[in-house]
């Protein structure tokens, strides 16, 4: 009995130590981002590197919302990519939900049709597409605005695929109750369907907003002038200006990551959850 | 009696219709149609600018690009890259779930498995610029490295050397992604039910035995399934090697099929030439999905 424990807690240790290396692996980055932030250039580049740091340059942050030419562009970046995230994020509950529940609970000709075509979308990705797109964009005049950056993903064949995995189980009878007492079919998805999807609702949201938070490639695509661009395509600017110093530079990741820090703090659950989860359209 | 009950359901079933019209139209305008669309453009000579007709050349982007050394080298770039991240990732979220899996304690598997996964939340861009100056010459790339070898001063040109280069990204890559695919294990090896471990232990299997003779065999389709989710990920990089290269790295080794996609398309204007690319990684990427597809069919496994 003795010799097994002594065996298994060598095992465990080494265990151990093998996540905790992982740990600083994926963890001192993050730090070194937010630590740096409020460094002076000179302190990020001196070797070896103080994870302290020596005092507290909160320039580095005027610095980054100003920007290098002193437009103070980067505020309107944010609040650009807020609206198209906010508003891609509604668009794919919405149409996500109300397709869902179509194909899961109404029987009608050529359901399963649809609902193979919408799944085929997924085997499109976003990356093959985006030429053609980008001259749908224009031949649309949609260039430059924020109809362009939102209306290629208000919807996502995942989302429609989810909504309808998770209605498919949900009681009919709720349903036929609500027809009888005379509720009209809009207001049954609206009043009890739609209030009964919220764990797909958190999930998708968070999907759908991330991924255009994140979203570059379009965006770089899109748009021309600098008040219609978003937080990664200013991130991609101020690193290749040769004036940016370290700092300022890590100030802007970490004000791009604060809304992601924040959601992922209240609402884990449903991040891990959403990442078993495959999304195609991510941009 | 029973046909006005047909009418109902007629009428319930047209509604059921409506709910699918906006997604329909959506689905039609924005994937169906880009993608006949660059199977047609590719068959063209086509730029933005010209006024001109775009005149028919049959495959003749194809014939361009595949005798193009510079799209076969996006070719070799993509799939290094793909392969030199995709099996890192996978061996190693495989190998962190299981260890993960073993710990007693509920309350530490959970802090791991987010600690792991902090990395995701951030976006693409802003992971590349961090991991931009880890891998300045006077970062902190260079100053791990050497405190492990224990070779002061080398430089190890992480964003100037053309191997190093391909390497970085791929650091970028797999310190992003591996606590996601971890998580993705962890529910895999969760489905396994406990009852078989038990039976083994006490037909006297050992943990080792247990693990490649239980785990591996039942959680090969999860492993299959998570490999091909994870290549096709890696075959649409492109915020990782667009940043890297603004940030000053060479080109030619990252220059990966999406990125030579963007340059070709929208800054060299040759739309033809970039749709015929855009169908070559979309058939790519169409014979992996069937795969995923297929295999996740066949092999399922009942427990």
């Amino acid at each position: 009995m003795k010799q097994i424990f002594k065996r298994i807690s060598w095992v465990q240790i080494l265990i151990w130590l093998f996540l905790l290396i992982v740990l600083l692996f994926t963890i001192t980055p993050l730090v070194f981002m937010i630590t740096s932030s409020f460094m002076t250039s000179k302190q990020i580049i001196r070797m070896p590197f103080s994870w302290i740091p020596e005092t507290f340059h909160y320039q580095n942050y005027i610095k980054a919302l100003q920007g290098n030419d002193g437009a103070w562009i980067f505020p309107r970046n944010i609040l650009n990519s807020l609206i198209v995230s906010l508003t891609v994020a509604t668009t794919t509950i919405l149409i996500a939900s109300i397709t869902g529940y179509g194909i899961a609970k109404f029987n009608f000709k050529g359901r399963n049709v649809i609902f193979m075509l919408i799944m085929a979308t997924m085997m499109i990705p976003f990356e093959a597409i985006m030429i053609p797109l980008y001259m749908v964009a224009t031949g649309l005049k949609l260039q430059d605005s924020y109809a362009g950056l939102i209306v290629p993903f208000l919807v996502s064949a995942f989302g429609v695929f989810q909504m309808r995995q998770y209605l498919t189980t949900f009681p009919s009878e709720y349903l036929d109750a609500a027809r009888v007492d005379g509720m009209g079919e809009l207001s049954i998805f609206w009043r009890i369907v739609f209030p009964n999807c919220t764990p797909v609702i958190a999930t998708l949201g968070i999907l759908s907003f991330r991924g255009q938070w994140d979203n570059l490639l379009w965006p770089l695509l899109v748009t021309q002038s600098e008040k219609m661009k978003t937080i990664p395509l200013y991130i991609s600017k101020f690193a290749e200006e040769k004036m940016t110093d370290e700092g300022a530079m890590m100030a802007v990741a970490v004000i791009a990551s604060l809304p992601m820090f924040i959601l992922f703090g209240a609402l884990s659950k449903y991040f891990i959850g959403g990442s078993t989860l495959y999304d195609s359209r991510k941009g | 009696m029973k046909r006005k009950y047909i009418g109902i359901e007629r009428k319930q079933a047209r509604w059921g219709f409506a709910f699918t019209v906006p997604a329909i139209t959506f689905f039609t305008v924005f994937s169906f149609y880009p993608i006949f669309n660059a199977m047609f453009t590719s068959l063209f000579d086509k730029r933005v600018l010209s006024l001109a007709p775009p005149k028919f050349m049959g495959l003749g982007n194809y014939a361009y690009i595949f005798s193009s050394p510079d799209f076969w080298n996006s070719i070799r770039a993509t799939f290094v890259f793909t392969l030199g991240t995709f099996i890192p990732i996978v061996i190693m979220s495989l190998m962190l779930a299981t260890f993960l899996t073993t710990l007693r304690s509920k309350k530490a598997r959970g802090f791991f498995q987010i600690a792991y996964y902090t990395p995701a939340v951030i976006s693409s861009v802003v992971a590349a610029a961090i991991w931009l100056l880890i891998f300045d010459p006077r970062g902190l790339g260079n100053q791990w490295v050497n405190m492990i070898l224990n070779s002061p001063g080398v430089d190890r040109k992480w964003l100037a050397d053309k191997t190093m280069v391909q390497v970085s990204t791929m650091i970028v890559y797999f310190w992003k992604y591996i606590g996601y695919f971890v998580i993705l294990f962890i529910t895999g090896l969760f489905a396994i039910p406990p009852t078989i471990y038990e039976a083994a232990t006490i037909d006297g299997s050992s943990q080792w035995q247990s693990f490649w003779r239980i785990t591996m065999p039942l959680l090969k389709p999860t492993i299959v399934l998570v490999s091909i989710m994870a290549m096709l990920q890696c075959l649409k990089t492109f915020s990782t090697q667009y940043l890297f290269i603004q940030g000053g790295a060479p080109r030619a080794p990252i220059n990966v099929i999406t990125l030579n996609i963007y340059t070709t398309g929208i800054r060299n204007q040759r739309i033809g030439r970039a749709s015929a690319m855009s169908i070559v990684l979309f058939l790519i990427m169409l014979v992996l999905t069937w795969l995923q597809f297929r295999l996740s069919k066949s092999e399922d496994v009942e427990y």
